[in-house]
């Protein structure tokens, strides 16, 4: 290592530089840098440290005292607000039939998985013939020494035993192997299709949905689904054909002793069927219980800083536990249930068994029937009872996955109450008229929209003013096509907008909220959202004009850096920038901002506003706001009122008018002048 | 490009662009627009307080000259060092550390959370430890195969 010395007098300045990754010391001497220290991130706080202590030294030996004014930084605000919860009631025919029905593209897997299980179960017979042959040829006379037994007939029944072994774990094997991947094709056919199915429903749907809800339905149940499938059913399967194999067999053996044996078969029966109904709606009610908690933390996560602003942790603590007792209760309920009829099955089959011995021993004692027949009976019908339990086992995991199963398909049996294909007319670049036509909305049984008649011309800039809770976004959403409108109708560039193709339409629509939103990705990928396809020229033009250029190049990876959740923080008008970006890239006909600049600061509200401004050129567009201020270059300014038109005009026709208007405009100058 | 466009080193070693038209603009900075998946082009050239006074669409349509001054001046604040094998990955009180040979030499860094680890295209990833540094992987296939095994495991 070098060490260098300075007198404090031959240094000008020196200054530490941040540069993403890494950081600089640079000192100054005689007005250019001739020295350059790189340092690591982690290291930057010594750094600091060091010349803090440089500065305060090199102050006193020039004695002049200097004040640095502390750089303030904003921070983004986000929260999420998720909707309360209601259930819709779908038509349901047998979720189980249901289930298969989707299976049905795999038909070839499914009929191989069939032949499998088939073969595995029944080469699983063998072992038990064998030994019944082996007992009565073998070893009866070998104990009994009455006849010559060769050697070489204990090593076949050894192969042929062990040759029965190896060929059941080989189809066992592949059998488990096809039938796994028919489950997890099923299922995620499944998935897909739900979240396909989601994405075509309304805002109406998903207000009226908890978020935590639909994720566990995706999630959760169709992962219960997937295991049924793929373990419990087949297992099913091969314990019915492995009971009607064993029961033919057993009949064969022996009549007598196979009805003998059968005898607690009703009562199991019975037992089965008592016990399911209880089973499926305790497993109805676990998934119910899930989808509540996983409703809880899509609320409690995103909203954390408001919990924490609040200091309510606490009590988000206790509603995670409310959530989980109820859990763990509807649990315990379907458990107390199981406790009591798992052992209640093997009762049942140790009496069954008990019975067999006692006819066997009598049967042999009367010469009915060799050692070696009981012995393989008895082998046989522990098979046989093995099977009744564990198809017992399948009662519980039939319900849990029917009851999951019912849950998937009432989310695919929800009719996308927005008939995305009922206007099928293509439609390319509009021009951008729109004209209200009588145009009244609810929400529920709430009248919202009270009779709307408004005629846009192309290019036109609307101003759309009024109280909160007048029916302002509503109105925006009517346009956007996100509801369609109760009575009357909305024309856009002389077609009705039911008649037009959704998507179409949507593409010629430029949508800017008050809290944007952006998805997990980069910088680049977010303003890209609605035209992936586009060049990076592009998109860099775009964030010029949004005025978004300079903080995305002031962030470590610039257009490359990850923003959205868990992404880089930006801050709420950063944000807003990138939104508006993305608006401008798709360079809509239509273009909505829908209080744009009401959650930021004055100071980036002039940022936003210039980007606005290059924005709304040329194009038809509906703005919303607050601040009145930034609705100057509105060529009519519409003032709602409880889901009607009050006022239109021009700003300073309006003030004159002095309606309702004039005294928002005064509440607004009584805001800013204090 | 414009004829009176130039890239050059000063005597303090510093970046100067003379734009297109003629202005000299001493000191800048350059910063690539789009750092991991386009180093080569977009390349933002930044004064002193961090407003744009150019940029380079391609970085390849520049003279060997030009060239040469724009690499110096990235060499002297790039520090992304490319993983050139994943040595260890042991757990630690708060996350893991990874002990990796860089093309820069050995080295131990922390990650705090899996979400550290960001992909970027197909086969290419990012591991940002907790102090900001960015590890590059470009392609994981170029890996040794334990080096991939540890890897899998995280990611
Ligand atoms: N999904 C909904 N269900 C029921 N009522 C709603 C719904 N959305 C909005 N509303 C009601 O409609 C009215 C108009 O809301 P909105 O259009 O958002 O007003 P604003 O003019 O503030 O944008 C409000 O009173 C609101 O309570
Ligand atoms: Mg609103």
């Amino acid at each position: 290592m070098r060490f260098l010395a300075w007198s404090l007098a031959e240094i000008d300045e020196m200054e530490l530089e941040e540069m993403g990754a890494t950081a600089s010391i640079h000192l100054i001497q005689g007005g250019i840098q001739t020295h350059a220290w790189r340092i690591m991130t982690g290291r930057v706080r010594e750094a600091d440290v060091f010349l803090g202590r440089f500065k305060d030294q090199h102050r006193i030996a020039r004695s002049d005292l200097k004040l640095d004014p502390e750089a303030l930084r904003p921070e983004g605000e986000d929260e999420e607000v998720v909707e309360g919860e209601s259930e819709v009631k779908g038509f349901m025919a047998g979720p189980m039939v249901r289930l298969f029905v989707f299976a049905k593209t795999w038909h070839r897997l499914m009929v191989l998985g069939f032949l499998l299980t088939l073969a595995s179960t029944a080469t699983s017979l063998i072992a038990p013939w064998l030994t019944m042959a082996l007992v009565d040829n073998v070893l009866i006379p070998l104990q009994s020494a009455t006849e010559e037994v060769h050697v070489n007939q204990v090593y076949k029944f050894m192969a042929q035993l062990a040759g029965a072994g190896v060929l059941t774990w080989l189809l066992n094997w592949a059998r488990t192997f096809v039938v796994a991947r028919l489950a997890e094709r099923v299922t995620s056919r499944m998935r897909r299709e739900t979240f396909e199915h989601l994405q075509r429903l309304s805002l109406t749907y998903f207000n009226r949905k908890r978020t935590g809800d639909l994720i566990s339905r995706i999630g959760s149940d169709t992962d219960h689904i997937s295991l049924f499938l793929s373990v419990n059913f087949i297992e099913f399967v091969c314990d019915v054909l492995q009971c009607v194999f064993l029961a033919v067999i057993l009949f064969w053996i022996n009549p007598l002793l196979a009805v003998a044996a059968m005898g607690p078969a009703p009562l199991v029966g019975w037992l089965v069927s008592k016990v399911r109904g209880h089973l499926r709606g305790g497993f109805a009610a676990a998934s119910r219980a899930w989808s509540a908690m996983n409703s809880v933390l899509s609320d409690t996560i995103p909203g954390v800083r408001v919990v924490k602003a609040f200091a309510q942790e606490q009590r988000e603590i206790e509603r995670f536990r409310a959530t989980d007792k109820h859990i763990f209760d509807t649990n315990d309920r379907v458990n107390r249930m199981w406790s009591f009829f798992t052992p209640m099955i093997e009762l049942l089959t140790d009496v069954g068994l008990l019975v067999v011995w006692a006819a066997g021993a009598w049967s042999v004692a009367h010469h009915h029937i060799t050692v070696g027949v009981l012995t393989g009976f008895v082998l046989y019908i522990q098979k046989l009872y093995g099977r009744v339990e564990s198809m017992s086992k399948f009662v519980a995991a039939a319900q849990r996955a029917s009851a999951s199963a019912h849950r998937v398909f009432e989310i695919l049996d929800v009719k996308p109450d927005m008939p995305v294909n009922q206007g099928m007319r293509k439609v390319g670049r509009l021009s951008g008229e729109i004209d209200f036509k009588g145009v009244k909305f609810r929400h529920g049984s709430r009248q919202v929209i009270k009779g709307i008649d408004l005629k846009i011309a192309p290019g036109e800039m609307i101003g759309l003013v009024g109280p909160s809770g007048a029916g302002k976004t509503t109105l925006v959403n009517l346009a956007c096509r996100f509801f369609d409108v109760s009575e009357g109708s909305i024309w856009v560039d002389g077609m009705d907008l039911r008649e037009l193709d959704v998507e179409d339409y949507r593409k010629n629509l430029g949508l800017v909220l008050q809290e944007p939103y952006l998805f997990y990705g980069t910088i680049a990928e977010n303003i890209a959202y609605g035209k992936p396809k586009a060049t990076k020229a592009e998109i860099i033009a775009v964030a010029r004009a949004a005025r978004a250029h300079d903080f995305i190049m002031r962030t470590v990876d610039g257009y490359d850096s990850m923003v959205g959740e868990r992404g880089q923080q930006l801050s709420g008008g950063e944000r807003q920038r990138i939104s508006i970006a993305r608006a401008l890239l798709i360079d809509p006909a239509i273009l909505i901002l829908d209080e744009a600049t009401s959650s930021v600061d004055t100071e980036t509200e002039r940022e936003i506003q210039a980007a606005l401004d290059y924005l709304v050129k040329g194009r038809t567009t509906i703005a919303i706001a607050h601040r009145l201020g930034t609705l100057r270059r509105a060529n009519r300014l519409i003032v709602m009122e409880d889901g009607r038109i009050v006022e239109t005009g021009t700003h300073d026709q309006l003030l004159n008018q002095s309606g309702t208007y004039a005294r928002l405009h005064e509440a607004m100058m009584e805001v800013t002048s204090q | 490009m414009n004829p009176a466009f130039d890239l050059l080193i000063d005597s303090g070693g510093r970046l100067v662009l003379v734009d297109e038209k003629g202005n000299r603009h001493e000191n800048v900075r350059p910063a690539r627009m789009f750092p991991l998946t386009d180093p080569e082009g977009w390349i933002s050239l930044q004064g002193p307080s961090g407003e744009e006074v150019g940029f380079i669409e391609n970085s390849k349509t520049l003279t060997r000259v030009q060239q040469a001054a724009l690499s110096d001046a990235f060499a002297k604040r790039d520090f992304v060092p490319v993983v050139r094998s994943i040595d260890r990955i042991s757990r630690a009180a708060d996350g893991h550390l990874w002990h990796v040979t860089t093309d820069r030499g050995p080295t131990i860094f922390r990650i705090e959370t899996d979400e550290s680890i960001q992909q970027l295209g197909a086969n290419r990833l990012v591991i940002v430890d907790d102090h900001n540094t960015r590890y590059l992987i470009p392609d994981i296939d170029k890996l040794d195969v334990e080096s991939r095994r540890r890897l899998e495991r995280y990611y």
